[in-house]
């Protein structure tokens, strides 16, 4: 049996969160808590692939941190508009 | 005057930025230049989505419902696989394993070239639909984010096909793999670009 590795199941977990994100936004019309679901969901995908696909998590920590803050501010504006 | 300790591979930064005191730099520091370049120009295109969507708000939620969001989806995947790709040839080259290195290689450009053609054929149905740049305010915007990003695509599979040509050439090897690296980053930006474009332009409503 061939080996199923680290990247292989975090691949496997972005596409999952992609097709949940999507029918989040296709079975339920605009709501508050759907908007932070994805915008939660859209970070974490951006972390994984910044930590593990970049490989930033072992490498420079000034470049991690600006990556993940990225990352984390226009998700962060996605629940902002969504309060509005 | 004072003068602070300087980065060893450009001579540019202070200490707290040196690789010895902040950690490696994945690549070299030009291609992070370029890439925070990159995010500060995205970052722009983000910033107008939101004060768009807070000034036409019913024009923002009725926009994804008229795109195709299944080749939105199925682009999401492809990015996706293309990264998971270009991080496996990155592991090969550590290994010295050059084939499976250039295998990974031509699957992420793969995907970057299915990426391209389902992006194209969205465009022409989008046309068909009767939409275009100056539909909606939305539209505007979503031409805007995507052929922006069709663009980067585009380019850094050119590169691809350059570090190809360049590994072939006996260039990269498990002690020196940085032009390699600099563009896997390089990828993996774009690839972050469209996980935050995606869920703007065909998730929220």
């Amino acid at each position: 049996m061939k080996y199923v590795g680290k990247l292989e199941c975090l691949l496997i977990a972005l596409i999952a969160i992609t097709l949940f994100n999507t029918l989040l936004g296709e079975r339920f019309s605009s709501s508050t808590l759907v908007s932070i679901l994805i915008a939660l969901t859209v970070t974490y995908k951006g972390f994984v692939v910044i930590d593990h696909f970049m490989e930033l998590k072992e490498a420079n920590k000034n470049l991690r941190f600006l990556m993940k803050l990225y990352l984390t501010v226009f998700p962060s504006l996605i629940i902002i508009s969504a309060l509005y | 005057m004072k003068s602070y300790p300087i980065n060893s591979s450009l001579g540019i930064f202070p200490k707290s930025w040196s690789e010895k005191s902040a950690g490696k730099v994945p690549g070299n520091i030009p291609i992070w230049v370029g890439i925070l370049s990159e995010l500060t120009e995205f970052g722009i295109f983000f910033v107008a989505y939101f004060v768009a969507k807070f000034y036409y708000p019913d024009v923002f939620s009725q926009g994804p419902q008229q795109l195709n969001t299944s080749l939105g989806v199925i682009n999401t995947i492809v990015l996706l696989s293309s990264s998971y790709f270009m991080a496996k040839a990155m592991s090969f080259i550590r290994l010295d394993n050059l084939k499976k290195c250039e295998r990974h290689l031509w699957l992420a450009l793969g995907c970057g070239g299915l990426y391209l053609i389902i992006k194209t054929w969205e465009f022409y149905w989008n046309n068909l639909q009767g939409f275009s740049t100056d539909t909606s305010e939305f539209f505007t915007l979503y031409y805007f984010m995507t052929f922006n990003h069709f663009l980067h695509v585009g380019w850094a599979s050119c590169a691809i096909l350059w570090v190809i040509f360049r590994l072939r050439s006996g260039a990269y090897s498990a002690k020196d793999n940085s032009g390699l690296e600099a563009l896997a980053v390089y990828w993996h930006m774009i690839d972050l670009m469209w996980i935050l474009i995606f869920p703007l332009l065909y998730v929220l409503r």
